[in-house]
């Protein structure tokens, strides 16, 4: 079950959620806005990327008076200004429809957390047209699930201890 | 949970599930499918600001078909006006779309309770690829809620046809 924007000002009282900080004015019906941080990296979009090596980026020059324009055919790692988390509920980040409006990606295909995460999330966004965003501003939305079945907290040891923006940890696994 | 398509009926026809017009035949195991409305609009500008308000131009897609390059970014709409008081509506191609590389939602596919609309899609084709007005393109499912429901009053209340980024209102 998804959790109403109601549920979810309930279970942040109750400690079953972590969203800091959090604003109640950024509640949706379903779902709760979060910002971009101003840490911003590029990877190189001249290069053949390879699960096997490590990923190079890239800091880009990210602040709230220039914003930065995000060109089409790169891939950008940012990061969510809150800290966002659960033990008990299942979180889904995606975009806000006015974004995906304008062509901007927040996640490529991955958009289901895991149980027991709690940190700044990893943003991977990419455009379709270029688009200058800032930082600071509401970008995303997530959502929490209800899940079904004995909970297993093993992820902390993944990405979830990471509150950068951070690259991809497969070229570890071999 | 997920409504099954039996289930999405039945809370159709109590009201639960707005869907105009309906038709059985569109009905899946555990969504329902939709249509692509005849209207397109594109960004006039080739950067976009999200600070700002990007113009649009609005075509109409013939019925011989409009080719989508993936340059752009194309706001479509359905045909059927589509929302849910009780439950969570998310959105996604179907299948049969997807494996000709044609993206009929950038990033958010998850709707607002009470968000009563024909629903803008934001098309972006990997290779071109050709769309007919009226074509089955997407298809809903439905989700039950936990908790007090307050309904979505936002910017995009009452859309009819594609309707473009109100994110500048944001800043000002």
């Amino acid at each position: 079950m998804n959790l109403t924007g109601l549920q979810i000002i309930k279970e942040l009282e109750r400690g079953k959620i972590n969203i800091s900080p959090f604003n109640e004015k950024d509640i949706n019906p379903n779902s709760y806005n979060y910002h971009i941080s101003s840490d911003l990296y590029e990877l190189d979009h001249r290069k053949v990327l390879d699960p096997l090596e490590k990923t190079i980026i890239k800091k880009i020059p990210f602040n709230i008076n220039e914003g930065c324009i995000l060109q089409p055919g790169h891939i950008y790692l940012g990061s969510t200004a809150e800290v966002i988390g659960s033990d008990d509920y299942v979180v889904s980040l995606i975009g806000r429809s006015s974004l995906g409006r304008l062509g901007l990606f927040l996640q490529i295909t991955a958009d289901l957390g895991q149980i027991g995460t709690d940190h700044a999330w990893t943003l991977e966004l990419t455009v379709v047209q270029p688009l200058k965003i800032y930082p600071g501003m509401k970008i995303g939305q997530i959502s929490f699930w209800t899940p079904i079945g004995k909970k297993d907290l093993k992820y902390r040891g993944g990405y979830s201890q990471y509150s950068k923006p951070h690259i991809s940890d497969w070229y570890k696994k071999v | 949970m997920i409504l099954t398509g039996s289930k999405i009926k039945s809370e159709f026809k109590r009201g639960n599930i707005i869907i105009s017009p309906f038709s059985d035949d569109q009905i899946n195991p555990n969504s329902y499918d939709f249509r692509l409305g005849s209207k397109l609009k594109i960004y006039k500008n080739k950067t976009l600001d999200v600070k700002k308000y990007n113009p649009v131009e609005i075509l109409e897609i013939p019925k011989t078909g409009y080719t989508l390059s993936p340059d752009k970014i194309y706001l479509g709409h359905t045909i059927e006006t589509m929302g849910s008081k009780r439950f969570v509506p998310i959105i996604r191609g179907k299948s049969s779309i997807g494996r000709l590389g044609l993206f009929i939602h950038i990033t958010a596919d998850l709707i607002d309770l009470g968000s009563i609309n024909q629903w803008t899609l934001m098309l972006h084709a990997v290779q071109k690829v050709k769309v007919y007005p009226g074509m089955l393109i997407g298809q809903v499912t439905f989700w039950k809620v936990d908790g007090d429901i307050v309904l979505y009053s936002g910017k995009y209340q009452g859309s009819k046809g594609p309707h473009e980024s109100q994110i500048f209102k944001d800043f000002t």
